[in-house]
């Protein structure tokens, strides 16, 4: 096993420059790609600015672009790296003028794609919270102190079950429909809306004003049917698929 | 200078700020302020369950708020206030439902009710859950009905240091972290609802945000800390990154077993077996290890492969998933290698003796959950009852205030006065710094880290305790001198986790102190050199001041009454 791993990282301060650095990280057993930058923040450059809160991949902070595939870098292990395949009709990830790259020895570390860079990896996320509270993302039914259960089977639950676990990292923006079009809805903004349409609890009139959301342009019909989202989801929640259950069940009964 | 005025501020967005929030917001000038964005609040982490004796199995038909008040205060080992259990665990029932009809997506028996699953220290199969992803299920709903509900929010705004005119409090001071900004929130009422701060151990399941920022803020304007000296640890953590394995895989049926395969809980609690509480089963983790039955001597095996596939994928599949990408295995196929980590601080911010839930010594400054201390959990916590305290507390704390109605006792002369000095106090911190040329914070970071799980840990000694004392006192003193840029304040996490080992270096100090100071042995505090529990003595809350001459402490009675203190068998 390596000593030392080489990190080629995306640096910018946010006043245009844009800068790639090299740092070295003496590697340990198991260690993640978030380890490495916080070694290096906490070493080499206090101000190297990354997201992050769990790291145990349930919290969605630190999603970047590691060797070229969006990913949580917590999830990432520097030693099964190279078992990382690139998912199928990801589009091209590009940030400016990378400098030469070594891949077989350097780890490039990027922010996520199709959002707008902040400061080093960190991006704006404000879009991606607004599409999401614009699909409704809630139970729409009145509770108070008196609420009573509501019966739902295991099978209803289980329609659901998938799309719940979704953690909002914003890894499935890297879709090439939202790096063409910034008035995409986005994949996890569908699946969440997938999950209230599907909820046995929520009501038809729930259900509609959803739909009148999301069957707009910039939403399910949007949708290119790449699955780079289900690809890259460290969720396994499928977003794609959410997006294809919804045109299946709302669209063709329109036609 | 920046400052938002608001009726009331609630210092972070996990279950306790968010369930807060959506009360007062009813009717107040609300604002929910947290460093990150509220679904990546550590109570998303949580697994196992929320206990209520809903009573939904057949088998659990029998169970009752009382019983749960019981094996909450038996599991406390006697150190939890009595009155205090005994409303949460009435109100269990009514907030699970509660967070039902917002939408959580709990896992459901046949029946289409709210499935329950048996849990350490219960007498009945109480725990509901949601897959083994509750803590998840749960935000993510109180997040949504807070959206619904157009609750204010601040995201991404760390929190400073409380602001406070004599006793009363007038605001806090924070760091706008995208922007860089000193910002103001200026209310008569602040809640923290900040989380724990497992972080000050290496070992820990806590998120690395756990840092005891709302504790810090009020440590450092006068409140003290209660019971700090009860930390859990987590009898299954992953052997090496500590990542939390539910309780609820032994809910389920797991096994712990030891290098020569022996079910070695049997000898320990004949009776709970696997499922007797976090303090006792790590524990008895601790001793195969340091008696040499220790797998690697390192760890324990937690066993599922008897479960079989289907068990483990439908109950436990974000045990799952962390096995094989945190460790390489396959719980379907392999045991999992476990070891006791820090998993929960019991004590926290002190609460004032006869006040309302929540309430401190401070006027108009409340706690809520895991950086309180309430005390629901006394010297240990069970599984299962953390979520419950931090909506049925945020709830409670939310509707009270609301009663209490608006306070407006300061002149805005006075809290002019405060603000500017607290804008003046963080500006020389910040160029000192900047300025200094001493140690780096990770130096002392690490040190403390690798200090308190030495010697602070499952079990404690006079001798290990003052060592780890005199070394964090060097630790403070080193921190004085620490360096950290402080030039560019956008998204400076060096900064903010500088900011945050000021905080945590206080609270493993109180820790440690309190832990000197408590010679017996009662739930997690188990002190090598006093085996036992002394009621005679010990039968009080701790609570730790910083004064003049270094840290001093106090106590309060323990609320006892509805149960008869025992001793404490499983």
């Amino acid at each position: 096993m390596k000593k030392q791993q080489t990190f080629l990282v995306y640096r910018n301060s946010g006043n245009g420059k844009v800068r790639y650095e090299r740092y070295e990280v003496p590697l340990s057993k198991g260690i993640s790609v978030l380890e490495a930058l916080f070694y290096i923040q906490d070493h080499y450059d206090s101000t190297l600015a990354f997201r992050y809160a769990c790291r145990g991949a349930i919290c969605g902070s630190c999603g970047m672009t590691i060797n070229k595939v969006p990913s949580l870098a917590c999830r990432v292990q520097i030693s099964g790296i190279k078992k990382t395949k690139e998912p199928k009709n990801l589009p091209e990830i590009k940030f400016g003028d990378l400098p030469k790259w070594d891949q077989e020895n350097e780890i490039l570390v990027e922010p996520m794609p199709n959002m707008e860079i902040i400061k080093d990896l960190i991006v704006d996320m404000d879009p991606f919270w607004k599409f999401y509270r614009e699909v409704e993302p809630y139970l729409d039914r009145e509770w108070n102190n008196n609420s009573s259960e509501s019966y739902q089977s295991p099978l209803e639950m289980k329609k659901i079950e998938r799309l719940v676990y979704c953690i909002l990292c914003g890894l499935c923006w890297a879709c090439p429909v939202n790096s063409e079009n910034s008035n995409y809805l986005g994949p996890a903004q569908l699946a969440k809306a997938d999950r209230f349409i599907n909820d046995s609890r929520a009501n038809a009139e729930q259900q509609r004003s959803i739909l009148n959301r999301v069957l707009k342009e910039d939403a399910v019909p949007a949708c290119q049917k790449y699955f780079v989202c289900n690809r890259v989801c460290p969720k396994n929640v499928m977003p794609g698929t959410a997006i294809k259950d919804i045109r299946d069940k709302w669209i063709k009964e329109k036609d | 200078m920046k400052i938002e005025q608001f009726d009331v501020v609630i210092v972070g967005a996990g279950l306790s700020g968010l369930r807060a929030g959506l009360e007062l917001s009813t009717q107040w000038n609300t604002a929910v302020v947290s460093k990150v964005y509220p679904v990546r609040s550590h109570s998303g982490a949580a697994q196992g369950g929320i206990n209520a004796a809903l009573g939904n199995l057949e088998i659990g038909k029998n169970d009752t708020p009382k019983r749960h008040a019981f094996d909450t205060v038996k599991g406390s080992d006697y150190l939890a206030d009595q009155d205090v259990v005994m409303f949460m665990c009435e109100q269990a029932p009514k907030i699970v439902v509660e967070f039902e009809s917002m939408g959580a997506p709990f896992s459901r028996l046949d029946s289409g009710l709210i499935a329950q699953r048996p849990f350490g220290g219960a007498g009945f199969p109480r725990t509901c859950y949601a897959g083994d992803r509750t803590g998840h299920a749960l935000l993510h709903t109180l997040n949504e009905q807070s959206i619904r509900k157009g609750v204010t929010f601040f995201d991404e705004f760390f929190l400073i240091d409380i602001i406070k005119v004599r006793d009363q409090v007038v605001g806090i001071i924070t760091l706008d972290i995208a922007k860089g900004e000193l910002v103001i929130f200026r209310a008569p009422y602040v809640i923290l609802a900040t989380g724990g701060f497992g972080r000050i151990f290496k070992q820990s399941t806590n998120a690395l945000i756990n840092t005891g920022d709302g504790n810090g803020a009020a440590f450092r304007a006068g409140v003290p800390m209660q019971d700090i000296e009860f930390v859990q640890f987590h009898p299954t953590t992953l052997y090496g990154t500590n990542i939390l394995i539910t309780e609820g895989a032994r809910g389920e049926g797991g096994y712990l077993y030891n290098s020569k395969h022996k079910r070695f809980m049997k000898k320990t609690a004949p009776e709970a077996i696997e499922l007797a509480p976090r303090d006792i089963v790590a524990r008895a983790e601790e001793t195969e290890v340091l008696e040499g039955r220790g797998i690697e001597d390192a760890y324990i095996h937690l066993d599922l492969t008897h479960l079989g596939a289907e068990k483990i994928k439908e109950r436990l599949p974000g045990i799952r998933e962390i096995s094989m990408l945190f460790a390489g295995i396959d719980p379907i196929e392999e045991p999992i290698p476990v070891q006791p980590g820090q998993h929960y601080s019991m004590g926290g911010i002190a609460t004032k003796y006869g006040g309302d839930y929540g309430e401190t010594e401070l006027t108009g400054l409340y706690c809520l959950g895991e950086c309180s201390c309430l005390s629901v959990h006394g010297a240990n916590r069970l599984g299962g009852n953390s979520l419950l305290e931090t909506s049925v507390f945020g709830r409670a704390v939310g509707r009270r205030l609301l009663e209490n109605g608006r306070l407006n006792n300061v002149s805005i002369e006075d809290i002019k006065r405060a603000e500017n000095n607290a804008i003046d106090a963080v500006e020389k911190l910040f160029r000192r710094w900047n300025d200094n040329s001493g140690h780096k914070p990770v130096d002392i970071r690490e040190t403390m880290g690798i200090v308190m799980n030495k010697n602070v840990g499952v079990f404690r000694n006079q001798r290990d305790l003052e060592i780890a004392y005199d070394k964090l006192k060097n630790l403070q003193e080193s921190f004085k001198s620490v360096y950290v840029s402080t030039e560019d304040r956008r998204f400076n996490y060096g900064l903010i986790r500088t900011l945050e080992l000021r905080n945590m270096l206080d609270l493993a100090e109180c820790t440690t102190f309190a832990a000197i100071w408590r010679k017996e042995s009662r739930g997690a505090h188990y002190r090598l050199d006093f085996p036992e529990r002394n009621d005679e003595i010990y039968l009080r809350h701790t609570l730790v001041y910083r004064s003049k001459d270094g840290l001093d402490i106090k106590t309060k009675p323990v609320k006892l009454g509805l149960f008869e203190v025992k001793e404490r068998t499983y």
